[in-house]
């Protein structure tokens, strides 16, 4: 047991903290050594002084005062707990499941029409005819008419195409 | 509901029972009997008058709030001073905590000095009032650090015992006797360098 060890076992015994045997034991030691009488004598003396020593004060504001703020408080945790603990309304669940779901519904839907929708080309287009567009080259697109019997095709080329090119495009 | 007595003959105890059946006013004269000693615990060891004004004030709304658990194992004010005492230590650690890491090894590097410190012999002090020592005592623990201050006011004014101490704390008995220890030689150290001054003691 080190020096610090046996300073702290000093003051466990002035504080009562020791008992039984251990109590004993040091007691008996204090009895044979003289530092450590003189430990116990000092740590009791300052304890002996702080006992009860606690300074009164008074509270720096008006009693009225200190209660307002104390039941001001008081009536706010109240509100908060009820307004937690509170079912929620038929216009807050709306607010708070069905607008938001719809909100997602109305996006997928949108989302869902765009993917099929074909692009608006001034057109009018009735249930028997067919377009036929190429994403990857714009360059060429075909109309066709059941009820006409007609099938047009629109060539589109760019002007930095070669002149031989186009021609051995068009044979 | 208990049975409504002129507020201020009441004992606590039937204040107490009154405010748990929600009666405001019964609590009031509770708040209006203990605030000072509520705010003197809060003050002792925060040493802030407008932190110890605003734990105060926590402090009665958390003992309103846990009336139902108050059952009179302890006294009323005893019971009040633990949730005060609660709230300083929380407030501490989250003073702690907002601290910067230089500060903190500052603090920590204190430990050195401990051991080399003697502890003071302090005698009765004749010709001082028990007012006069307390208000050099007052001082004195001003002039502790945080965690060595807590520790002796929970012992010696709020009287734990080491293990309810650490606890509280969140530390171990050994860190509380170790802190305790080193706030008594510190105490005895500023008494008696105090008194001196004052030509109390030679």
């Amino acid at each position: 047991m080190n020096e610090n060890e046996i300073q702290l076992k000093v003051q466990a015994l002035v504080d009562g903290e020791l008992t039984g045997p251990e109590a004993k034991e040091w007691r008996g030691r204090l009895e044979t050594d003289a530092g450590l009488k003189e430990l116990h004598a000092r740590l009791t003396a300052v304890r002996g002084l702080m006992t009860g020593a606690e300074l009164p004060r008074t509270l720096p504001e008006s009693g009225d005062f200190h209660w307002s703020q104390i039941s001001k408080a008081i009536e706010h945790e109240e509100r908060q707990a009820k307004h937690l603990a509170r079912p929620a309304s038929g216009a807050n669940w709306l607010l708070r499941w069905v607008l938001p779901l719809a909100g997602v519904a109305c996006l997928m839907l949108l989302l869902t029409l765009q993917q099929t929708t074909r692009p608006d080309l001034g057109i009018s287009l009735g249930s028997d005819h067919e377009l036929e567009l190429s994403i990857d080259d714009l360059d060429v697109m075909t109309f066709n008419t059941g009820d006409d019997a007609m099938s047009v095709v629109w060539l589109d080329y760019s002007l930095d195409l070669q002149q031989d090119e186009m021609d051995l495009w068009l044979d | 509901m208990p049975e409504k007595p002129a507020y201020s003959l009441a004992e606590d105890p039937q204040l107490v029972d009154l405010a748990k059946a929600g009666d405001m006013q019964a609590f009031e004269e509770l708040v209006s009997r203990h605030r000072d000693r509520v705010y003197v615990r809060a003050y002792s060891i925060m040493r802030n008058e407008a932190l110890a004004v605003d734990l105060s004030q926590n402090a009665w709304v958390k003992a309103w709030q846990r009336l139902e658990q108050f059952h009179g194992e302890a006294s009323f004010p005893t019971w009040l001073s633990r949730i005060v005492t609660n709230l300083c230590l929380d407030e501490l650690r989250r003073q702690k905590r907002a601290r910067t890491d230089s500060i903190e090894a500052m603090e920590e590097s204190t430990g050195p000095i401990e051991n080399r410190m003697e502890m003071e012999t302090l005698d009765p002090i004749e010709g001082l009032s028990r007012e006069e020592l307390r208000e050099r005592i007052d001082a004195a623990l001003a002039k502790l650090s945080d965690k060595h201050r807590t520790v002796i006011v929970l012992y010696e004014f709020e009287q734990l015992e080491y293990r309810e101490i650490a606890e509280k704390m969140g530390t171990s008995i050994g860190t509380v006797m170790s802190r305790l220890f080193y706030a008594r030689k510190r105490m005895a150290s500023l008494l008696k360098e105090t008194l001196k001054r004052d030509g109390l003691i030679e």
